[in-house]
């Protein structure tokens, strides 16, 4: 069940996931990293993307579609937003008004959790503890950790432009 | 002998054995409720419906020490003082908790769900569950995913005990199935475009505790509880696995495999289980004819078969055979070991210089061996070594379907008697055209063929549930097997009327004839004592 | 109290703290450097084993002791696992650690490394902390270029390969044999125990898993000595001949309803008390506590009262919690509902539940739907009835489980429940006047969006 010819991931995307391929002694184990490679360029991993992976690792398109839908973390449908925004709502977060932060970004874009703007730059979605507790309420948006969050402050961060994530 | 308390009981297990606690309580009588296990698969332990307690008797002191939380029985192994308790308070409650987690969010199918009536969640309910559920009921249906050709899943019945799952990856190897999502919102999935297509497929409905696996073969066919079984064997090819025919007032409706450690163990293939139509095909011969004498053959025009009574087979089938001359008998590898010895002693009885040969035998493809160890084998017919045997006995050892061919071809051959009985065409004209010119051809099929139109006597024959007898597939492994269903009234199967014709009185009984054979001849002695289930292995002589 | 002088955190603040340049300048991978060259690997694990350092993942349990569990005489290859997957709500030492000095985190690896005969690490990494990564990966290619990994390091004979692995946001890669599942490419079930990891780990090989902060200590206890090591903390208690002590320095996280969010150093064993008013700066906005989760959430709870209960290993269980887990507290005031918190908690395990097996999938689920109906209004006393049964009946402890998080999951509930039951009584008669005393089945409220 393992399909032919390469219909999305780029060459490049291919090398990448081979030069990592002498640190396992399994190729399986390459799979979350070319998750990670492929999401990193296309901003997200669709069905295709999922069958060229299985493709270049030798295995069923369903165990590498089974691994990535577990981690609830690689979009599939469409990509997303140029800045992925993750608003935290854990205890520490939620304490100090991470609820709060999620509902106002939300509303002030026009979007719902996990959606993404009509115009592809930001997509918000909710973060369980981003490990900064230090700076709650935080928001990890691509790389950048933006600490001690307001509304008003989120609002105004989230309207920079920003580097693409890693 | 290493002794296991099981429940206060003793049961002694095999120095060799490794058995976990649900095997061992089985030996004592006690079944332990689970639902991921299962012996033919990875321990995942992750229902927790088979949660015990267990402890170590000291042998020395026989003092018990009990491990102090409940463990799993399917991941636990048993060894010499291995305590086990099943029915204790602690238990019985963990029971019931999973029983009450798992039907949280169960849809309320049963009147519409197949598996009512073999559901091991509406039966440890029953055993094991609490009188009510306390909150957070929602009352809905189950969505219905096609994932296959041959397979429907009703998403939410799912109790995730990824039996379906670990079967594609380590038995079929094919890996189609999978768990998408995390948590309370995972699902069993097929990759779009990936269906679960593989030749055991269907093994994955028999795995599935409740019933979100679904045949579409048997979907909504028939209600289980008017289900009768039988223990029979796949005639589809030499594997000989070992199944069940389930049925209901002459009609199947299903195949299961049947365990079988020697053969199958747990599975069948889909050709095998689903292989079960051309019983009930409108189009099967139903009754015995002759056409009259002087018939053109085969030019188009052939005249009608006159229905001959069955008395009137016994005695007027020989009376052609006799008349005619030089017999020849193509012995299918369809028909059991007693058939084909009572055949090869009527054909003799006939014609003591009767050229005895073997049938047709069907070859699709090579074996196919999966990951798990199941072959599927080319061999399309399931006892063509019993018939190799039967044959040796009577001094036709190694002649086959085209030994008779050319017998007859090169003119030694008056009349020609042709058992079949496949389940699909086997042959073709050119082939059929070799008996064009017989005196007397007889043909027992289950359908018409080229041959039909050259025959002289077109007798009926019966398929795999509708007759009792021995087969021996392609590892020497004999499995005796009873009747399931009968076969369309009037029809006579081959056993009876082979009985018939050698003047036997009374009803055909194959175990009889078995024992005889047994008897008679060296090479069956291992058939001649009470035949277990699970069959013997031919090869094995029993002591005089 | 006297002042504890950072050890684990001295690179916090120290400007590129976190090259080798500076780690080297304020002593780093001298002790690497004296072990490779004068003891054997068994002697490093007796090293780690005698100080009594315990994993600071959670657990706790004894860091040298658990490398002993591996097969003598194994061919290899052996794997080291970092855990750097730090995902316990309220915990964030481990970020900081990577962050601010990596070097010290790369220096316990490999002596780890050389201990356990393991001749490849990969350090799981969470996705959320893209600045860890680039630190770690940096401070790799500086460890590479020395010769301080890769052949023969320093001409010891000894090899090792670090490589960076990361995760992808589930909380229960943190847990060993998840991490080792995610790590080989699968979904991050859990395994079964028996085989354990140290027989049968990742690749099927034998395998370590240690967290960030217990290797940044055994590269301190490498350096400065067991000694040291055990003159911070608490010693064994003399009357339990099984208690391993809570010796060293620990991070403890503080958050919440706290003035001064921050890691902070002290020894095992600070108040949970002390290390508000001493170091938080106090209850934030002059308010009072009503309670505080004493090491991350899967812990449970303390109540204002149990604040001088000492932040060790064997502190918490004292006062009916799960442990010392991550020692990230987080404080709440008094003007937070309770039900609130327990609802976050609910909510945050049912998340990520890793579905495997039945209680913990289906209690986290029904649990969290108990609390969303509860807050809406729907609540029964009952409810608060069947949430501890799910709390007391979910876990490793009874056995009903595969692995801790449904421990995790279930202390919460037990100790907010247990703890404040009047508060949940009065939540529920309050929003609830109709139906609070209904006993028969209740039906689940209908739940618009996703958890």
């Amino acid at each position: 069940m393992i399909a032919q010819g390469r219909r999305v991931i780029t060459e490049a995307m291919v090398a990448e996931i081979e030069s990592l391929a002498a640190r396992y002694p399994d190729r399986r184990a390459l799979v979350l990293p070319a998750l990670h490679i492929v999401n990193r360029e296309l901003r997200h991993v669709p069905l295709d993307a999922v069958v060229d992976i299985a493709a270049v690792l030798g295995l069923p398109p369903a165990e590498v579609q089974d691994t990535l839908s577990f981690y609830e973390f690689f979009h599939q449908a469409k990509p997303h937003g140029t800045v992925r925004a993750f608003v935290c709502r854990s205890i520490s977060c939620a304490l100090r008004g991470g609820d709060e932060l999620l509902e106002h970004l939300c509303q002030a874009n026009g979007i719902s959790p996990y959606g993404t703007t009509p115009d592809g730059e930001l997509t918000i979605e909710p973060a369980e503890c981003l490990g900064a507790c230090d700076f709650a309420p935080c928001i990890l948006a691509n790389d950048d950790l933006l600490r001690n969050m307001t509304p008003e402050a989120a609002e105004a961060e989230l309207n920079k432009p920003r580097a693409r994530a890693t | 002998m290493p002794t296991v308390i099981v429940d206060g009981h003793e049961v002694e297990i095999g120095a060799d054995e490794r058995l976990n606690c649900i095997e061992a309580a089985r030996r004592a009588g006690k079944e332990i409720p689970h639902y991921c296990w299962h012996p033919g698969l990875s321990v995942v332990a992750s229902c927790r419906m088979c949660l015990i307690e267990t402890g170590q008797r000291d042998p020395a002191t026989g003092k018990v020490s009990m491990v102090p939380k409940l463990v799993p029985g399917c991941q636990t192994p048993v060894r010499d003082g291995t305590v086990i308790v099943t029915e204790s308070e602690a238990v019985k409650e963990s029971r019931a908790r999973v029983e009450e987690a798992l039907l949280i969010d169960h849809p309320i199918d049963c009147p519409i769900c197949d598996k009512a009536g073999e559901c091991l969640l509406q039966d440890y309910h029953f055993d094991h569950g609490q009188a009510e559920r306390r909150a957070d009921i929602h009352a809905f249906t189950s969505r219905k995913r096609e994932v296959g050709p041959t397979i429907s899943l009703f998403v939410d019945r799912c109790i995730m005990c990824t039996r379906c799952v670990r079967f594609t990856r380590e038995v079929s190897g094919t890996g189609e199935l999978m768990v998408t999502s995390r948590g309370a919102k995972e699902e069993i999935d097929v990759f779009p475009g990936f269906p679960l297509d593989n030749k055991l497929a269907g093994n994955v409905v028999d795995l599935c505790p409740v019933g979100a696996l679904g045949d579409k073969d048997f979907l909504y066919q028939q209600r289980v509880w008017f289900l009768k079984r039988e223990a029979n064997v796949c005639g589809g090819c030499s594997a000989g696995c070992s199944i069940h025919t389930e049925h209901n007032q002459d009609t199947v409706y299903r195949l299961k495999p049947r365990e079988n450690p020697h053969v199958n163990t747990w599975w069948i293939c889909d050709e095998g289980r689903y292989g079960w139509h051309h019983l009930h095909d409108s189009s099967r011969i139903l009754a015995a004819g002759r056409r009259p004498t002087g018939h053109s053959h085969g030019n188009g025009n052939a005249a009608a078969f006159q229905p001959v009574e069955w008395a009137d087979v016994v005695t007027g089938l020989r009376a052609d055979l006799e008349q005619a001359g030089r017999l020849t008998v193509a012995v299918s590898p369809m028909l059991t070991v007693e058939e084909a010895w009572m055949l090869c002693g009527v054909a003799r009885s006939i014609d003591p210089e009767a050229f005895l040969a073997l049938g047709h035998v069907p070859i699709r493809g090579g074996d196919e061996s999966f990951p798990g160890g199941f072959t599927i084998r080319g061999e399309k017919c399931p006892n063509r070594k019993g018939v190799e045997e039967v044959l040796a006995v009577f001094g036709a050892g190694g002649r086959t379907w085209n030994d008779l061919l050319a017998h007859v071809a090169s003119g030694h051959a008056d009349a020609a008697w042709i058992t079949a009985g496949y389940p699909a065409a086997w042959t073709d004209e050119a082939t059929a055209e070799a008996f064009a010119g017989l005196p007397c051809l007889v043909v027992q099929d289950l359908f018409d063929s080229p041959l039909t139109a050259h025959a002289t006597w077109q007798l009926p024959a019966v398929g795999f549930a509708e007759r009792a007898g021995t087969w021996i597939n392609v590892a020497h492994h004999a499995q005796s097997f009873r009747q399931a269903i009968r076969p369309p009234a009037g029809v006579w199967p081959e056993g009876r009327l082979y009985w018939n014709m050698l003047g036997r009185r009374g009803l055909y009984d194959p175990v009889a004839v078995r024992r005889q054979l047994a008897e008679s001849s060296p090479a069956f002695a291992a058939l001649g004592g009470d035949m277990p289930e699970t069959g013997v292995d031919l090869r094995v002589r029993q002591l005089a | 109290m006297t002042e504890f002088k950072p050890v684990l955190l001295e690179a916090v603040g120290v400007p590129d703290g976190y090259t080798l340049a500076s780690y080297r300048s304020r002593g780093g991978y001298a002790a690497l450097g004296k072990l490779l060259r004068e003891k054997r690997p068994a002697e490093v694990v007796e090293l780690v084993k005698s100080s009594g350092l315990r994993g600071r993942g959670g657990a706790g349990f004894s860091t040298g002791l658990k490398w002993t569990f591996l097969p003598k005489d194994h061919p290899g290859p052996i794997y080291l696992c970092v855990n750097a997957d730090e995902s316990e709500p309220g915990t964030f030492n481990n970020r900081i650690l990577m962050e601010d000095d990596p070097h010290q985190v790369l220096e316990g690896t490999i002596i780890s490394a050389f201990a356990t005969r393991a001749t490849t690490a990969y350090i799981y990494l969470r996705y959320e902390y893209p600045q860890s990564w680039h630190r770690l990966q940096g401070a790799i290619d500086e460890c590479y270029a020395a010769g301080l990994l890769g052949n023969n390091i320093q001409g010891s004979g000894f090899s090792l390969d670090i490589y960076l692995h990361r995760g992808a946001a589930a909380y229960i890669c943190g847990e060993e044999t998840g991490l080792i599942e995610s790590l080989e490419g699968k979904r991050a079930w859990p395994r079964i125990k028996p085989p354990f990891p140290a027989i049968e780990g990742v690749f099927k090989k034998p395998t370590v898993v240690n967290n960030i902060e217990t290797l940044a200590c055994v590269a301190q206890i490498a350096r400065r000595g067991v000694e040291w090591f055990q003159s911070i903390g608490v010693p064994p208690n003399p009357d339990n001949p099984r208690d391993p002590g809570s010796y060293g320095p620990k991070l403890y996280c503080l958050s919440g309803h706290i003035e001064k969010p921050g890691c902070y150093e002290a020894p095992l064993g600070i108040t949970l008390r002390e290390l508000i008013d001493h170091h938080g700066g106090g209850v934030w906005k002059g308010r009072k506590a009503k309670a505080a989760i004493p090491g991350g959430i899967s812990m449970g709870l303390f109540t204002e009262a149990e604040f001088d209960t000492p932040l060790d290993f064997a502190g918490p269980g004292k006062v009916g919690c799960l442990g010392l887990g991550t020692a990230a507290v987080v404080v709440i005031d008094d003007q937070t509902s309770i039900v609130d918190f327990l609802h976050n908690s609910c909510r945050f395990f049912a998340h990520e539940s890793c579905g495997q097996c039945t209680p913990c999938r289906e209690g986290t689920s029904w649990s969290l739907r108990m609390l969303e109906r509860i807050r809406a209004g729907k609540g029964r006393l009952r409810d608060l009835d069947i949430l501890l049964e799910i709390g007391n009946t979910m876990g490793m402890m009874p056995g009903s489980t595969i692995c801790g998080l449904a421990d995790g999951a279930a202390w919460p509930i037990k100790n907010a429940i247990n703890k404040f039951r009047g508060e949940f009584e009065d939540f529920i008669k309050r929003t609830n006047p109709e139906g609070w005393m209904v006993t028969d089945p209740v039906p689940a409220l209908q739940i618009v969006g996703a958890h």
